[in-house]
């Protein structure tokens, strides 16, 4: 018996469903506002999403539009966020960014985590076989390098448009999550309640999904936020490359810009900070999120809330 | 071999690498009976029970569910209801239950499954199998978790979801060990309960001679993987033919007598006995009574009364015809 | 119960005080583990600390270590060791005092063994953090300490895993005897293990105890092994101490309906069977313990019917009174019983 006893244990029923006037709001939002840290977290994302949302009616309409009587201007109440060197509108590439960055970071951590998840779990819980299978395909795209994948993958695509980069970046990073995964569903797979969901006489797909699976949502999350931020510093790398959408906008594209033109060297910060300030408020607000999922993955953390 | 035993193994055997776990095991459950299976750790004990639940599946012998060789089933339909009619409750009592889910996804998981009752009888059904097993009021027990749960309270919920498929058979794994003493007279009351009013047949994995005699009809001592002695658990505990069942009669506490602490010998570990094991009696290197046949040629069980039967060359000698 | 030796344990009362808990208090956040407890162990005896789980007594052990972890905090009273009072030690006394002058064996010991260290380089870890010794004589000191246990010296060697839970156990009480102790607190020592390895590791510590004249602590939920191996009883229930005597009259003639209901619990291995009822209900949530009497939502002896007893069981908190020598009672009904 371990010196936390449940009669010390701070008990919390299943998440409530709480009714505010007619909305039912599901239990485990509740607990993710409840928490003080995730529901920091929860803000900073949506505040973001929110930028993109209205984007187009708080910037100009073609933010790549080269304007040479602008260029180089330091942040200004004209120019929010300053112009770069080609006299672009910072804000504008940044609001305007953040909606293809973050539906390219969500879609490619969306993609590879399912991937990852559903194979990695699988494959430690079937063993035999299976594993051996889906395990030679991790090793593959563990090994295979990136770049050259890239490459590979985007010279068989027509176009360079968004949905193309979301599948090449979830095939490049699945197979790191999936390894980790499966080593975590390998340490559960003979714990005794998945013996026993065996032993009721489960079918695979439910103990993976619905038995194991709930119990490894704090790595999963984890693994999810990892990609996003990858995804979206790998667009600027792939813009290099000329595999990326040079007409859209996106955090990517006016960090490699910045680079390329070597801003910082010149003394102008502004290109650089204010799409990379984006990014990390972003991912911090992933990273606070994450706080809350621990809570609605382990009940025991769950801790009691006079507001309640 | 009675037509009325729903479960049945013989020469049951199981390795793992070297060590073997168990070695030609046979008995066999009846119904409203239950038959404590009793050892130290490393005796094979839960593996006998695991085997059972065929969570491992056997190196040689066969387990005869209703008399059909349950080995030869393969197909889901037939694996299903084996798996519902032979349930398995485990020893931790938090470990067995998922702990990010309510009592009543445990409950009801086994009741969907194996289509038990009609869906919108579910949670009536429920309800039920928590009022059988003393866990009221069944509606605020349903949405807990189960680390809000104590120990006794959730062996209770592990064993109404075992009931909740309604078996034939309940292998309990040493259900009690790891709960208060207190508790435990409960949790075995209510086991003696059911078996009387369901009929079900028990197994009863235990290191506990005390608990074992509480509630069992019969007893098999296990060592090293084998059985060295069986019968109706009165008898045997009333004279025990096997030396290391009479070990474990002297080993448990008895307030009577203050304890002496006289020559402590150094113990080779159990591992060793059922690690490559040679020929002759695995309990030889323990055995007050051993003579020189115990360490060259294995003893059989052999039933040296009625009903008792014990597997050593001294008190049970094979009779040679 | 048989009928038991009348040997003369209450001599052994008279040895000197080694430690002494005055009105010790834990709390964990709002809840109180511990309230109130009185307790004396003295020189060389073993003295048994029983109840069931939640009811403070491995808190107690690590308040007396002073290893209690967050929120944990020993909120009053005083934990004497020797005249000395150790709450009020510095983390670096307390770092010094501990091994030397109490070790302590934890529940699940088996497993707080560093599985990627062979066992000698544990035993001269432990060693070497508590006082200057070089390794060569450190590991010398390990394998006699094996030895005294009843394990081969050449294991010294020896990874956990292959040893068996017992003889793991053993090293790990052979490491809390490394630096002679006067005092060592077992924790569940041998929970984890079956009764007949269960039984060598208590003869062994008995005759440890008679070799090197420690005392014990001896924590655990199994009252039976207390019986016969502890020299006192003490029975904790909810964070107090209800009853405590020597072993010979708790097995007698227990006063305190826990107590009795604990006894009770164990089912013969000779004798006629009866049905037993063991302890409806479970122990109380100790942020807020039941009024009064902490046992009395349990106890079969608190009904309404009892009128101003039932008043007082259900209103007054019982205080731990002597009702003869070496024997005290904290309950309502043995007081008015006495009265």
């Amino acid at each position: 018996m371990s010196q936390f006893d449940p009669t010390i244990d701070l008990p919390l029923a299943a998440p409530p469903a709480r009714v505010h006037g007619r909305l039912r709001v599901p239990g485990w939002l509740v607990l993710i506002w409840q928490n003080r840290k995730s529901r920091v977290g929860m803000l900073m994302v949506a505040s973001m999403v929110l930028l993109a949302l209205i984007a187009p009616l708080i910037t100009v309409a073609h933010p790549n539009d080269f304007n040479l009587l602008a260029t180089k201007q330091a942040p200004s109440w004209h120019h929010l966020f300053g112009t770069t060197d080609q006299g672009s509108d910072i804000f504008s590439q940044v609001a305007l960014g953040a909606r293809r960055s973050l539906l390219l970071g969500f879609a490619a951590a969306v993609l590879a985590t399912a991937l990852a998840a559903t194979l990695g779990v699988t494959a430690a819980y079937s063993g035999g076989i299976v594993d051996e299978v889906i395990n030679f395909f991790i090793n593959v795209f563990l090994v295979i390098p990136a770049i050259p994948l890239l490459i590979v993958i985007s010279g068989f695509s027509k176009n360079h448009g968004m949905w193309t980069m979301v599948i090449v970046l979830a095939a490049v990073l699945w197979a790191f999550e999936a390894r980790i995964l499966r080593g975590q569903a390998l340490s559960l797979k003979n714990r005794d309640f998945v013996q026993a969901a065996r032993s009721s006489g489960e079918p695979t797909r439910r103990i993976v999904f619905a038995e194991l699976m709930p119990n490894m949502i704090s790595r999963i999350a984890a693994g999810f936020v990892l990609v996003f931020y990858i995804a979206l510093l790998v667009d600027a790398g792939l813009e290099f490359l000329g595999l990326g959408d040079m007409t859209g906008t996106s955090w990517g594209v006016t960090l490699y810009w910045a680079q390329v033109n070597s801003t910082v060297l010149q003394g102008e910060w502004w290109p650089f900070f204010f799409p990379g300030a984006a990014l990390a408020f972003t991912v911090l607000g992933l990273v606070f999120l994450l706080a809350g999922i621990d809570e609605i993955s382990n009940p025991r953390l769950r801790t009691e809330r006079a507001s309640t | 071999m009675s037509a009325l035993a729903p479960l049945e193994v013989r020469g049951l055997t199981k390795h793992f690498a070297r060590v073997h776990a168990v070695d030609d095991v046979s008995f066999e459950l009846r119904p409203g009976t239950v038959t404590a299976l009793v050892g130290e750790s490393g005796s094979g004990k839960s593996t006998v029970a695991r085997l059972l639940a065929r969570l491992h599946d056997p190196s040689s012998g066969s387990v005869l569910f209703e008399g059909d060789d349950v080995a030869r089933v393969r197909r889901r339909r037939d694996v299903l209801r084996y798996r519902s009619q032979v349930q398995l409750i485990f020893q931790d009592p938090f470990d067995s239950l998922n702990p990010v889910k309510t009592v009543r996804h445990h409950i009801e998981r086994p009741l969907r499954i194996h289509k038990i009752v009609p869906s919108r009888q579910v949670e009536e059904r429920v309800h039920e199998l928590l009022r059988t097993v003393g866990l009221v009021p069944p509606h605020e027990i349903a949405a807990k978790y189960p680390h809000e749960l104590s120990g006794g309270q959730r062996q209770r919920v592990a064993l109404a979801r075992v009931l909740a498929v309604e078996p034939k058979v309940i292998l309990a794994d040493e259900p009690t060990s790891m709960l208060d003493v207190s508790i435990r007279i409960g949790i075995l009351n209510l086991m003696t309960r059911l078996k009387q009013e369901h009929d079900i047949a028990f197994l009863f994995v235990t290191h506990g001679l005390a608990s074992a005699r509480y509630i069992a009809d019969d007893v098999l001592v296990m060592y090293a993987g084998q059985i060295v002695e069986s019968g109706p658990i009165e008898e045997v505990l009333a004279a025990p033919l096997h030396p290391y069942t009479r070990l474990l009669l002297a080993a448990v506490p008895d307030p009577a007598k203050r304890l002496q602490a006289d020559h402590i010998e150094e113990r080779k570990g159990l591992a060793g006995a059922a690690v490559d094991p040679a020929d002759g009696c695995r309990f030889v290197s323990r055995c007050p009574l051993a003579i020189d046949v115990c360490s060259r040629v294995t003893p059989a069980l052999v039933e040296a009364r009625p009903h008792q039967s014990a597997r050593c060359h001294v008190t049970a000698p094979e009779r040679t015809l | 119960m048989t009928a038991l030796m009348e040997a003369p344990v209450e001599t052994r009362t008279s040895a000197p005080a080694l430690l002494e808990l005055h009105g010790l208090t834990v709390e964990y956040g709002r809840a109180r583990a511990v309230d109130g407890v009185d307790l004396t162990v003295h020189e060389g005896e073993i003295l048994g600390l029983a109840g069931e789980s939640g009811c403070g007594k491995t808190t107690i052990a690590n308040a007396v270590m002073r290893i209690l972890r967050p929120p944990g905090r020993i909120s009053g009273g005083s934990v004497v060791f020797r005249g000395e009072d150790l709450v009020g030690k510095s983390d670096e006394e307390m770092r010094q005092f501990r091994w030397r002058n109490v070790s302590m064996v934890f529940q699940s010991a088996m497993n707080a063994l560093n599985p990627v260290m062979r066992v000698g380089d544990q035993f001269v870890d432990a060693m070497r953090a508590h006082e200057r010794i070089d390794r060569k004589r450190a590991l010398a000191q390990a394998e006699e300490l094996l030895e005294l246990v009843g394990i081969d010296r050449d294991r010294i060697r020896a990874y956990p895993h292959q040893l068996s839970g017992g003889m793991r156990q053993r090293v790990i009480i052979a490491i809390a005897l490394a630096l002679n102790p006067e005092l060592i607190v077992l924790d569940e020592p041998t929970t984890a293990l079956d009764v007949v390895v269960q039984r060598e590791i208590m003869q062994q510590v008995e005759a440890l105890k008679r070799d090197f004249g420690f005392a014990v602590l001896f924590i655990t939920h199994d009252v039976s092994l207390l019986l016969e191996f502890a020299d006192r009883i003490a029975i904790m229930y909810a964070g107090e101490v209800v009853e405590s005597a020597s072993a010979q009259k708790l097995g007698a003639d227990p006063q305190h309906p826990y107590t009795q209901g604990l006894l009770q619990s164990f089912p013969p291995l000779s004798g006629p069977l009866e049905r037993l009822t063991g302890i409806p209900g479970s122990p109380p949530d100790l942020r807020n313990p039941p009024s009064g009497c902490r046992f009395h939502p349990r106890c079969p002896h608190c009904k309404p019917e009892n009128g101003s007893l039932y008043l007082r069981q259900t209103t007054e908190r019982p205080v731990l009174r002597q009702i003869a020598q070496g024997h005290e009672v904290a309950c309502h009904l043995v007081e008015e019983r006495r009265a």
